[in-house]
């Protein structure tokens, strides 16, 4: 065995790492940051200008869950991001808007678009709810951040609680959130 | 410290955790770090404390305490790396511990204990040490918090 009695120099040895290049929106949510990748998010609002564009669900069975939005000719399911992860409750100000999903996330605000080097599998210690909300890890600005899964905010059965909700039906296709915009 | 390479059946580094000595089979020790950064973020797994950054790698940070010591460690914190087997796939995990490991020498002996994560008891001069299962104490723990 042997013993270290000085810290790591964590990003240099992070830096060796094998590299795979991808650009990401690193965004915050009750003082936690995350990534996302840059190409899974079609539009950033703000929520005020969202306004008048969602509708509240009248009885959703999913607290995370409130809002419709219609983008164009499709239904958005706003999920509240602090709420899904766990995190203390805060006022978010804008909503992430995903490519080709039918959902929006309301985050508090965003940090910069950025470039990591790769993304680092999630440990097989977590063995929780976290395999389906991250893609994995990556190292920014000497911190490590889950790097969420965008397909992740609500399952194929969520997605189904919620189109009942609202009164619609949509295909399964849709309920996995696989349309098109 | 000894190096991995002459550790055997009945080596075994000693660590604390809280007011209380444990040991663990030495073979399966790789290294006792300092009190680099705990990186968190959510995540639902229970005894998981989150993940420090070490030689190229994420490793996972595991919290004993509340099961063996009966509240989460605190205060400044060493990590003690250590091998587990997931399937095929070995992956390192921390250990939070309170202060620097020692090296011990001695025969395990065989406990009839009912806690599933105690393998046998060691003695280090007058001190009987609880000698841990590591693989059955992170199932433990998870159980505990589970319920």
């Amino acid at each position: 065995m042997s013993v270290s009695t000085t810290p790591d120099r964590e990003h240099d040895v992070i830096s060796r790492h094998l590299r795979r290049p991808e650009a990401v929106i690193l965004f915050w949510v009750a003082n936690q940051m995350f990534a996302i990748a840059a190409d899974a998010v079609q539009e950033i609002r703000s929520t005020d200008s969202l306004a008048g564009a969602a509708n509240e669900i009248e009885h959703s069975e999913l607290p995370k869950v409130r809002h419709i939005l219609q983008r164009g000719r499709r239904t958005c399911y706003v999920v509240n991001a602090g709420m899904h992860f766990g995190l203390p409750i805060t006022r978010p100000a804008l909503v992430l808007i995903l490519r080709q999903m039918r959902a929006a996330v309301l985050v508090d605000r965003i940090d910069r678009m950025t470039e990591i080097a790769a993304v680092y599998p999630l440990p097989h210690a977590f063995t929780g709810e976290e395999r389906r909300w991250y893609r994995g890890l990556a190292y920014v600005d000497d911190s490590v951040i889950p790097v969420v899964q965008p397909a992740g905010f609500l399952t194929a059965q969520e997605f189904a609680q919620l189109d009942r909700a609202a009164g619609g039906g949509g295909s399964q296709r849709e309920m996995q959130g696989a349309v098109q915009a | 410290m000894i190096a991995a390479e002459t550790a055997s059946q009945s080596s075994f580094v000693l660590l604390q955790i809280g007011a209380r000595r444990f040991a663990l089979p030495a073979v399966i020790v790789a290294e006792l770090a300092p009190p680099v950064r705990l990186h968190t973020f959510p995540h639902t797994s229970p005894s998981v404390a989150g993940v420090i950054v070490r030689r190229r790698r994420i490793v996972p940070v595991y919290d004993a305490g509340p099961l063996l010591v009966g509240k989460s460690s605190s205060g400044q914190q060493f990590y003690l790396i250590a091998r587990r087997e997931f399937g095929d796939a070995g992956e390192l995990g921390a250990i939070l511990v309170s202060g620097e490991c020692e090296m011990a020498t001695g025969e395990m002996r065989p406990e009839s204990d009912r806690r599933a994560y105690v393998a046998g008891m060691l003695t280090v001069g007058e001190e009987s040490i609880d000698v841990l299962d590591l693989e059955a104490l992170l199932a433990s723990a998870s159980t505990e918090a589970r319920s």
